[in-house]
Protein backbone atom coordinates (compact mmCIF):
# COMPACT_ATOMS: atom_id res chain seq x y z
CA UNK A 1 0.00 0.00 0.00
CA UNK A 2 2.62 2.40 0.63
CA UNK A 3 4.20 1.79 -2.62
CA UNK A 4 0.89 2.25 -4.21
CA UNK A 5 0.44 5.65 -1.87
CA UNK A 6 4.09 6.89 -3.74
CA UNK A 7 2.57 6.28 -7.69
CA UNK A 8 3.74 2.77 -7.55
CA UNK A 9 1.43 1.39 -10.69
CA UNK A 10 2.53 -2.03 -9.77
CA UNK A 11 1.14 -2.44 -6.55
CA UNK A 12 -2.05 -1.50 -7.40
CA UNK A 13 -2.09 -4.34 -9.72
CA UNK A 14 -0.43 -6.50 -6.83
CA UNK A 15 -2.98 -4.89 -4.40
CA UNK A 16 -6.40 -6.20 -6.93
CA UNK A 17 -4.68 -9.75 -6.76
CA UNK A 18 -4.61 -10.14 -3.60
CA UNK A 19 -7.42 -9.13 -2.30
CA UNK A 20 -9.88 -8.91 -4.72
CA UNK A 21 -10.46 -12.38 -4.89
CA UNK A 22 -11.16 -12.48 -0.80
CA UNK A 23 -13.78 -9.35 -1.41
CA UNK A 24 -15.07 -10.97 -4.38
CA UNK A 25 -15.74 -14.05 -2.19
CA UNK A 26 -17.24 -12.40 0.54
CA UNK A 27 -19.52 -9.95 -1.33
CA UNK A 28 -21.08 -12.74 -3.51
CA UNK A 29 -22.29 -14.32 -0.23
CA UNK A 30 -25.13 -11.63 -0.17
CA UNK A 31 -25.64 -11.01 -3.74
CA UNK A 32 -27.81 -12.53 -6.17
CA UNK A 33 -24.74 -12.63 -9.12
CA UNK A 34 -21.62 -12.19 -10.03
CA UNK A 35 -21.70 -9.08 -11.76
CA UNK A 36 -23.30 -7.63 -8.96
CA UNK A 37 -20.14 -8.62 -6.68
CA UNK A 38 -17.52 -8.07 -9.04
CA UNK A 39 -19.24 -4.00 -9.45
CA UNK A 40 -19.00 -3.91 -5.65
CA UNK A 41 -15.26 -5.14 -5.82
CA UNK A 42 -15.05 -2.61 -8.43
CA UNK A 43 -16.39 0.23 -6.23
CA UNK A 44 -14.08 -0.69 -3.25
CA UNK A 45 -11.10 -0.66 -5.08
CA UNK A 46 -12.30 3.16 -6.75
CA UNK A 47 -12.89 4.02 -2.66
CA UNK A 48 -9.09 2.35 -1.72
CA UNK A 49 -7.58 4.89 -4.11
CA UNK A 50 -9.82 8.00 -2.72
CA UNK A 51 -9.16 7.02 0.43
CA UNK A 52 -5.37 6.52 0.32
CA UNK A 53 -3.97 9.16 1.79
CA UNK A 54 -5.98 8.06 5.07
CA UNK A 55 -4.67 4.81 5.17
CA UNK A 56 -2.14 5.00 8.37
CA UNK A 57 1.42 3.31 7.68
CA UNK A 58 1.53 0.52 10.05
CA UNK A 59 -2.15 -0.55 9.78
CA UNK A 60 -2.86 -4.04 8.75
CA UNK A 61 -4.31 -3.19 4.89
CA UNK A 62 -7.00 -6.35 5.05
CA UNK A 63 -9.35 -4.76 7.42
CA UNK A 64 -8.99 -1.16 6.43
CA UNK A 65 -10.24 -2.66 2.89
CA UNK A 66 -12.93 -4.89 4.53
CA UNK A 67 -14.19 -1.88 5.68
CA UNK A 68 -14.62 0.10 2.84
CA UNK A 69 -16.12 -2.79 1.15
CA UNK A 70 -18.50 -3.75 4.36
CA UNK A 71 -19.94 -0.07 4.00
CA UNK A 72 -20.62 -0.49 0.04
CA UNK A 73 -22.12 -3.34 0.47
CA UNK A 74 -24.44 -2.11 3.15
CA UNK A 75 -25.22 1.60 1.05
CA UNK A 76 -25.58 -1.04 -1.82
CA UNK A 77 -28.47 -2.95 -0.26
CA UNK A 78 -29.99 0.29 1.39
CA UNK A 79 -30.13 2.02 -2.45
CA UNK A 80 -31.81 -1.21 -3.86
CA UNK A 81 -34.01 -1.72 -0.65
CA UNK A 82 -33.08 -5.22 -0.30
CA UNK A 83 -32.69 -7.27 2.84
CA UNK A 84 -28.74 -7.76 3.45
CA UNK A 85 -29.15 -11.41 3.80
CA UNK A 86 -29.01 -14.30 1.86
CA UNK A 87 -32.03 -15.73 -0.01
CA UNK A 88 -33.29 -19.40 0.84
CA UNK A 89 -33.51 -19.72 -2.18
CA UNK A 90 -30.62 -18.39 -3.36
CA UNK A 91 -28.89 -20.68 -6.22
CA UNK A 92 -25.29 -20.85 -4.18
CA UNK A 93 -27.15 -22.32 -1.03
CA UNK A 94 -28.96 -24.93 -3.64
CA UNK A 95 -25.45 -25.64 -4.58
CA UNK A 96 -22.61 -25.48 -2.11
CA UNK A 97 -19.28 -26.02 -2.82
CA UNK A 98 -18.73 -29.79 -1.87
CA UNK A 99 -15.15 -30.62 -1.46
CA UNK A 100 -13.50 -33.98 -1.48
CA UNK A 101 -16.26 -35.27 0.62
CA UNK A 102 -19.01 -35.46 -1.68
CA UNK A 103 -22.64 -35.39 -1.51
CA UNK A 104 -23.33 -35.95 2.51
CA UNK A 105 -20.95 -33.33 3.05
CA UNK A 106 -23.11 -31.10 0.54
CA UNK A 107 -26.15 -31.64 2.28
CA UNK A 108 -25.17 -30.75 5.91
CA UNK A 109 -23.28 -27.28 3.85
CA UNK A 110 -26.91 -26.41 2.57
CA UNK A 111 -28.30 -26.69 5.87
CA UNK A 112 -25.43 -24.83 7.39
CA UNK A 113 -26.00 -22.20 4.76
CA UNK A 114 -29.73 -22.00 5.77
CA UNK A 115 -29.39 -21.65 9.22
CA UNK A 116 -26.27 -18.91 8.48
CA UNK A 117 -28.85 -17.00 6.30
CA UNK A 118 -31.82 -16.83 9.27
CA UNK A 119 -29.18 -15.51 12.13
CA UNK A 120 -28.88 -11.35 12.83
CA UNK A 121 -27.32 -9.68 10.42
CA UNK A 122 -24.56 -8.88 13.40
CA UNK A 123 -24.20 -12.19 14.14
CA UNK A 124 -23.56 -13.02 10.77
CA UNK A 125 -21.77 -10.69 9.41
CA UNK A 126 -18.65 -11.48 12.24
CA UNK A 127 -19.09 -15.00 11.21
CA UNK A 128 -18.81 -14.41 7.42
CA UNK A 129 -15.95 -11.94 7.65
CA UNK A 130 -14.16 -14.54 10.22
CA UNK A 131 -14.74 -17.79 8.47
CA UNK A 132 -15.22 -16.67 4.15
CA UNK A 133 -13.35 -13.12 4.32
CA UNK A 134 -10.34 -14.81 5.99
CA UNK A 135 -9.93 -12.25 8.89
CA UNK A 136 -8.37 -13.11 12.12
CA UNK A 137 -10.51 -11.88 15.37
CA UNK A 138 -8.51 -8.83 15.47
CA UNK A 139 -8.85 -7.50 12.16
CA UNK A 140 -12.84 -8.79 11.89
CA UNK A 141 -13.16 -6.58 15.47
CA UNK A 142 -11.13 -3.36 13.19
CA UNK A 143 -13.26 -3.85 9.70
CA UNK A 144 -16.63 -3.54 11.42
CA UNK A 145 -15.31 -0.92 14.10
CA UNK A 146 -15.43 -3.28 17.36
CA UNK A 147 -13.69 -4.79 20.05
CA UNK A 148 -12.24 -8.26 20.21
CA UNK A 149 -13.86 -9.32 23.09
CA UNK A 150 -17.60 -7.81 21.49
CA UNK A 151 -16.71 -9.58 17.99
CA UNK A 152 -16.12 -13.01 19.78
CA UNK A 153 -19.36 -12.55 22.01
CA UNK A 154 -20.76 -11.83 18.35
CA UNK A 155 -19.10 -15.25 17.04
CA UNK A 156 -20.21 -17.13 20.32
CA UNK A 157 -24.07 -16.52 19.74
CA UNK A 158 -24.04 -16.86 16.00
CA UNK A 159 -22.56 -20.00 16.92
CA UNK A 160 -25.39 -20.94 19.43
CA UNK A 161 -28.00 -20.11 17.11
CA UNK A 162 -26.56 -21.97 14.18
CA UNK A 163 -26.31 -24.95 16.40
CA UNK A 164 -29.61 -24.48 17.83
CA UNK A 165 -31.18 -23.98 14.02
CA UNK A 166 -29.53 -27.13 13.28
CA UNK A 167 -30.72 -29.30 16.27
CA UNK A 168 -27.00 -29.85 17.08
CA UNK A 169 -27.34 -32.48 13.59
CA UNK A 170 -24.09 -31.25 12.50
CA UNK A 171 -22.65 -34.03 10.87
CA UNK A 172 -19.36 -35.01 13.29
CA UNK A 173 -16.73 -36.45 10.81
CA UNK A 174 -13.68 -37.91 11.98
CA UNK A 175 -12.05 -34.40 13.37
CA UNK A 176 -8.89 -32.53 13.55
CA UNK A 177 -10.14 -30.49 16.85
CA UNK A 178 -7.72 -31.48 19.33
CA UNK A 179 -9.82 -30.37 21.88
CA UNK A 180 -13.81 -29.68 21.66
CA UNK A 181 -14.56 -27.08 24.44
CA UNK A 182 -17.79 -27.31 26.60
CA UNK A 183 -21.21 -25.02 25.03
CA UNK A 184 -20.82 -22.31 27.02
CA UNK A 185 -17.39 -21.66 25.83
CA UNK A 186 -16.40 -18.17 24.33
CA UNK A 187 -15.00 -18.39 20.84
CA UNK B 1 2.98 -27.56 9.39
CA UNK B 2 2.09 -24.14 8.63
CA UNK B 3 -1.21 -22.10 9.18
CA UNK B 4 -2.16 -23.20 5.08
CA UNK B 5 -1.71 -26.70 5.87
CA UNK B 6 -3.98 -26.72 8.81
CA UNK B 7 -6.50 -24.28 7.55
CA UNK B 8 -6.59 -26.24 4.23
CA UNK B 9 -6.86 -29.57 6.04
CA UNK B 10 -9.55 -28.64 7.64
CA UNK B 11 -11.58 -27.36 5.38
CA UNK B 12 -11.41 -30.52 3.10
CA UNK B 13 -11.68 -32.92 6.08
CA UNK B 14 -8.22 -34.22 5.75
CA UNK B 15 -7.64 -36.03 8.55
CA UNK B 16 -3.60 -34.66 9.97
CA UNK B 17 -1.55 -36.05 12.90
CA UNK B 18 -3.07 -34.68 16.37
CA UNK B 19 0.22 -33.98 17.87
CA UNK B 20 1.53 -31.58 14.92
CA UNK B 21 -1.81 -29.58 15.26
CA UNK B 22 -2.05 -29.40 18.57
CA UNK B 23 1.68 -28.25 18.42
CA UNK B 24 0.60 -25.37 15.64
CA UNK B 25 -2.69 -24.43 17.37
CA UNK B 26 -0.07 -23.85 20.68
CA UNK B 27 1.63 -21.30 18.94
CA UNK B 28 -1.22 -20.07 16.43
CA UNK B 29 -4.15 -17.86 17.85
CA UNK B 30 -5.40 -17.44 14.34
CA UNK B 31 -5.83 -21.14 13.68
CA UNK B 32 -6.64 -21.79 17.09
CA UNK B 33 -9.56 -19.58 17.16
CA UNK B 34 -10.61 -21.84 14.24
CA UNK B 35 -10.31 -24.89 16.12
CA UNK B 36 -11.74 -23.06 19.60
CA UNK B 37 -15.43 -23.77 18.64
CA UNK B 38 -16.95 -26.68 17.49
CA UNK B 39 -14.43 -28.84 14.73
CA UNK B 40 -17.88 -30.10 13.45
CA UNK B 41 -19.86 -26.69 13.47
CA UNK B 42 -16.76 -24.94 11.87
CA UNK B 43 -15.66 -27.36 9.33
CA UNK B 44 -19.30 -27.10 8.22
CA UNK B 45 -18.86 -23.58 7.74
CA UNK B 46 -15.66 -24.17 6.19
CA UNK B 47 -17.31 -26.60 3.61
CA UNK B 48 -19.24 -22.73 2.62
CA UNK B 49 -16.54 -21.62 1.59
CA UNK B 50 -17.13 -21.55 -1.70
CA UNK B 51 -14.01 -20.80 -4.61
CA UNK B 52 -13.57 -17.57 -5.86
CA UNK B 53 -15.74 -16.96 -9.16
CA UNK B 54 -14.02 -16.22 -12.52
CA UNK B 55 -13.31 -12.76 -12.92
CA UNK B 56 -14.20 -10.94 -15.98
CA UNK B 57 -10.81 -10.40 -18.20
CA UNK B 58 -11.38 -6.85 -17.93
CA UNK B 59 -12.25 -6.12 -14.27
CA UNK B 60 -8.81 -4.79 -13.61
CA UNK B 61 -8.54 -2.90 -16.82
CA UNK B 62 -12.15 -1.33 -15.69
CA UNK B 63 -10.77 -0.22 -12.20
CA UNK B 64 -8.16 0.84 -14.05
CA UNK B 65 -9.98 3.51 -16.25
CA UNK B 66 -12.06 4.08 -13.14
CA UNK B 67 -9.04 5.21 -11.30
CA UNK B 68 -7.65 6.92 -14.23
CA UNK B 69 -10.54 9.02 -14.47
CA UNK B 70 -9.57 10.29 -11.24
CA UNK B 71 -8.49 13.68 -12.81
CA UNK B 72 -9.45 17.40 -11.99
CA UNK B 73 -10.12 19.50 -8.95
CA UNK B 74 -13.32 17.88 -7.34
CA UNK B 75 -11.09 14.22 -7.98
CA UNK B 76 -7.73 16.42 -5.97
CA UNK B 77 -9.81 17.24 -3.26
CA UNK B 78 -12.23 14.20 -2.51
CA UNK B 79 -8.96 12.56 -1.90
CA UNK B 80 -7.02 14.98 0.41
CA UNK B 81 -6.98 13.51 3.43
CA UNK B 82 -10.04 13.61 6.33
CA UNK B 83 -8.56 15.52 8.53
CA UNK B 84 -7.38 17.95 6.65
CA UNK B 85 -10.87 17.95 4.48
CA UNK B 86 -12.30 18.24 8.02
CA UNK B 87 -10.23 21.39 9.00
CA UNK B 88 -10.90 22.98 5.62
CA UNK B 89 -15.00 23.14 5.88
CA UNK B 90 -14.39 24.20 9.95
CA UNK B 91 -12.36 26.75 8.56
CA UNK B 92 -15.03 27.48 5.74
CA UNK B 93 -18.01 27.45 7.91
CA UNK B 94 -16.05 30.16 10.49
CA UNK B 95 -15.52 32.47 7.65
CA UNK B 96 -18.72 32.18 5.94
CA UNK B 97 -20.26 32.78 9.85
CA UNK B 98 -18.15 35.56 10.09
CA UNK B 99 -18.94 37.27 6.90
CA UNK B 100 -22.70 36.57 7.24
CA UNK B 101 -22.31 38.32 11.09
CA UNK B 102 -20.47 41.41 10.18
CA UNK B 103 -23.36 43.56 10.18
CA UNK B 104 -24.19 42.37 14.04
CA UNK B 105 -27.71 42.78 15.13
CA UNK B 106 -28.34 46.10 16.87
CA UNK B 107 -29.53 44.59 20.18
CA UNK B 108 -25.99 42.36 21.15
CA UNK B 109 -24.61 44.73 23.57
CA UNK B 110 -28.22 44.33 25.26
CA UNK B 111 -28.43 40.33 24.37
CA UNK B 112 -28.25 37.94 27.68
CA UNK B 113 -24.65 36.75 27.42
CA UNK B 114 -25.28 33.36 28.77
CA UNK B 115 -28.21 32.60 26.17
CA UNK B 116 -25.76 33.85 23.72
CA UNK B 117 -22.82 31.23 24.05
CA UNK B 118 -24.83 28.44 25.24
CA UNK B 119 -26.66 28.99 22.08
CA UNK B 120 -23.92 29.47 19.57
CA UNK B 121 -21.41 27.18 21.74
CA UNK B 122 -24.43 24.36 20.92
CA UNK B 123 -24.34 25.22 17.27
CA UNK B 124 -20.52 25.30 16.68
CA UNK B 125 -20.37 21.91 18.42
CA UNK B 126 -23.04 20.32 16.47
CA UNK B 127 -21.71 21.80 13.27
CA UNK B 128 -18.17 20.39 14.18
CA UNK B 129 -19.77 16.73 14.90
CA UNK B 130 -21.94 16.72 11.60
CA UNK B 131 -18.76 17.65 9.41
CA UNK B 132 -16.68 14.75 11.67
CA UNK B 133 -19.12 12.29 11.50
CA UNK B 134 -19.58 13.24 7.63
CA UNK B 135 -16.25 13.30 6.97
CA UNK B 136 -15.19 10.56 9.06
CA UNK B 137 -13.84 6.97 7.84
CA UNK B 138 -15.79 5.40 10.68
CA UNK B 139 -16.31 2.19 10.12
CA UNK B 140 -20.34 0.98 9.81
CA UNK B 141 -20.67 4.59 8.34
CA UNK B 142 -23.55 2.66 6.27
CA UNK B 143 -25.28 1.77 8.90
CA UNK B 144 -28.41 3.40 10.16
CA UNK B 145 -28.03 3.35 13.16
CA UNK B 146 -25.08 5.02 13.40
CA UNK B 147 -26.32 8.68 13.11
CA UNK B 148 -30.20 9.62 12.86
CA UNK B 149 -29.54 10.97 16.55
CA UNK B 150 -26.60 13.54 15.10
CA UNK B 151 -28.79 14.44 12.27
CA UNK B 152 -31.45 14.45 14.16
CA UNK B 153 -30.06 16.53 17.03
CA UNK B 154 -28.29 19.41 14.05
CA UNK B 155 -31.61 19.91 12.43
CA UNK B 156 -33.61 19.88 15.60
CA UNK B 157 -31.47 22.50 17.70
CA UNK B 158 -32.66 25.64 15.60
CA UNK B 159 -36.56 24.22 16.28
CA UNK B 160 -35.81 24.50 19.61
CA UNK B 161 -33.67 27.71 19.83
CA UNK B 162 -36.64 29.09 18.52
CA UNK B 163 -38.56 28.58 22.02
CA UNK B 164 -35.44 29.71 24.15
CA UNK B 165 -35.81 32.50 26.71
CA UNK B 166 -35.54 35.68 24.48
CA UNK B 167 -35.51 39.52 25.59
CA UNK B 168 -38.42 41.06 25.33
CA UNK B 169 -37.27 43.56 22.78
CA UNK B 170 -36.05 41.18 20.27
CA UNK B 171 -39.25 39.13 20.62
CA UNK B 172 -41.19 42.32 19.84
CA UNK B 173 -39.47 42.75 16.67
CA UNK B 174 -42.27 40.41 14.77
CA UNK B 175 -42.13 37.69 12.38
CA UNK B 176 -41.62 39.78 9.49
CA UNK B 177 -38.75 39.32 7.30
CA UNK B 178 -38.25 35.66 7.60
CA UNK B 179 -38.17 35.28 4.02
CA UNK B 180 -35.16 37.66 4.06
CA UNK B 181 -33.20 35.85 6.60
CA UNK B 182 -34.22 32.31 4.93
CA UNK B 183 -32.75 33.66 1.82
CA UNK B 184 -29.62 34.93 3.46
CA UNK B 185 -28.90 32.24 5.25
CA UNK B 186 -29.31 30.02 2.89
CA UNK B 187 -26.86 31.93 0.58
CA UNK B 188 -24.54 32.02 2.37
CA UNK B 189 -24.51 28.61 3.45
CA UNK B 190 -24.16 27.36 -0.51
CA UNK B 191 -20.22 27.83 -0.76
CA UNK B 192 -20.00 25.07 2.78
CA UNK B 193 -22.95 23.16 0.56
CA UNK B 194 -20.33 23.04 -2.76
CA UNK B 195 -17.43 21.98 -0.45
CA UNK B 196 -18.88 19.17 0.86
CA UNK B 197 -20.25 17.95 -2.57
CA UNK B 198 -16.83 18.37 -3.66
CA UNK B 199 -15.26 16.50 -0.91
CA UNK B 200 -17.54 13.56 -0.81
CA UNK B 201 -16.07 10.44 -1.94
CA UNK B 202 -19.18 8.42 -3.56
CA UNK B 203 -19.62 9.57 -6.44
CA UNK B 204 -24.10 9.71 -5.53
CA UNK B 205 -24.35 11.09 -2.15
CA UNK B 206 -25.45 8.83 0.42
CA UNK B 207 -28.60 9.23 3.12
CA UNK B 208 -25.90 9.99 5.59
CA UNK B 209 -24.36 12.27 3.65
CA UNK B 210 -27.13 14.61 2.87
CA UNK B 211 -28.78 14.08 6.53
CA UNK B 212 -25.15 15.47 7.88
CA UNK B 213 -24.56 17.90 5.40
CA UNK B 214 -28.70 19.43 5.55
CA UNK B 215 -27.72 19.35 9.78
CA UNK B 216 -24.27 21.09 9.36
CA UNK B 217 -25.39 23.46 6.98
CA UNK B 218 -28.33 24.42 8.67
CA UNK B 219 -26.45 24.76 11.74
CA UNK B 220 -24.26 27.04 10.45
CA UNK B 221 -26.80 29.51 8.52
CA UNK B 222 -28.64 29.56 12.45
CA UNK B 223 -25.01 30.84 13.81
CA UNK B 224 -24.61 32.95 11.56
CA UNK B 225 -28.17 34.65 11.78
CA UNK B 226 -27.85 34.56 15.30
CA UNK B 227 -25.37 37.07 15.07
CA UNK B 228 -26.88 38.83 12.25
CA UNK B 229 -30.67 39.47 12.77
CA UNK B 230 -32.09 41.35 15.94
CA UNK B 231 -35.68 39.04 15.61
CA UNK B 232 -36.72 36.90 18.36
CA UNK B 233 -39.83 36.15 17.72
CA UNK B 234 -40.50 32.33 17.53
CA UNK B 235 -42.31 32.36 14.14
CA UNK B 236 -39.97 34.27 12.50
CA UNK B 237 -36.73 31.87 13.91
CA UNK B 238 -38.89 28.70 12.85
CA UNK B 239 -39.71 29.79 9.21
CA UNK B 240 -36.84 32.33 8.74
CA UNK B 241 -34.03 30.50 10.81
CA UNK B 242 -34.70 26.69 11.53
CA UNK B 243 -36.09 25.93 8.09
CA UNK B 244 -33.16 26.39 6.32
CA UNK B 245 -31.40 23.09 7.72
CA UNK B 246 -34.95 21.11 6.18
CA UNK B 247 -35.11 23.27 3.19
CA UNK B 248 -31.28 21.95 2.53
CA UNK B 249 -32.52 18.05 3.38
CA UNK B 250 -35.19 19.12 0.86
CA UNK B 251 -33.66 20.67 -2.18
CA UNK B 252 -31.82 17.05 -2.10
CA UNK B 253 -34.63 14.75 -2.18
CA UNK B 254 -36.56 17.44 -5.14
CA UNK B 255 -33.17 17.49 -7.03
CA UNK B 256 -33.23 13.42 -6.74
CA UNK B 257 -36.53 13.08 -8.13
CA UNK B 258 -35.99 15.78 -11.21
CA UNK B 259 -32.66 13.77 -11.78
CA UNK B 260 -34.61 10.70 -12.00
CA UNK B 261 -37.14 12.26 -14.03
Amino acid sequence: MAAYIAGDKAAFRELFQRYAPLLQRAMARDLRNAEEANDLVQQTFLHLHRSRLDFEPGRKLKPWIFTIALNLKREFFRRSKRRHETSLEDDRIAEPYEGPRGQERSDASRETARALATLPAEHREVIELHWFGGLSFPEVAEAVGSTVAAVKVRAHRGYVALRARLGDEVPDPEGLAPNKPSEGESH
Amino acid sequence: MDCSQVRDAFMSGKVLPKSEVQAHLDVCPHCAALFDNDAELGRSLAAQVAPALPFPEDLFGAIEASVGRETGLRAWLRSRPSTLRFQLLALCAVVLVGAGSMRYRPDLAAYPVARMVILLGAYFIAVLLALGKELSLAVRRGKVADYPALAAFGLGLPFLAAFAPATEASRLVGPQGALGCFLYGALFTLPLGILLWAFDRDDRPTLRTVCLSAAALGLSANLMLELHCPSGHPLHLLLGHASIGLAWLASWFVARRLSRA
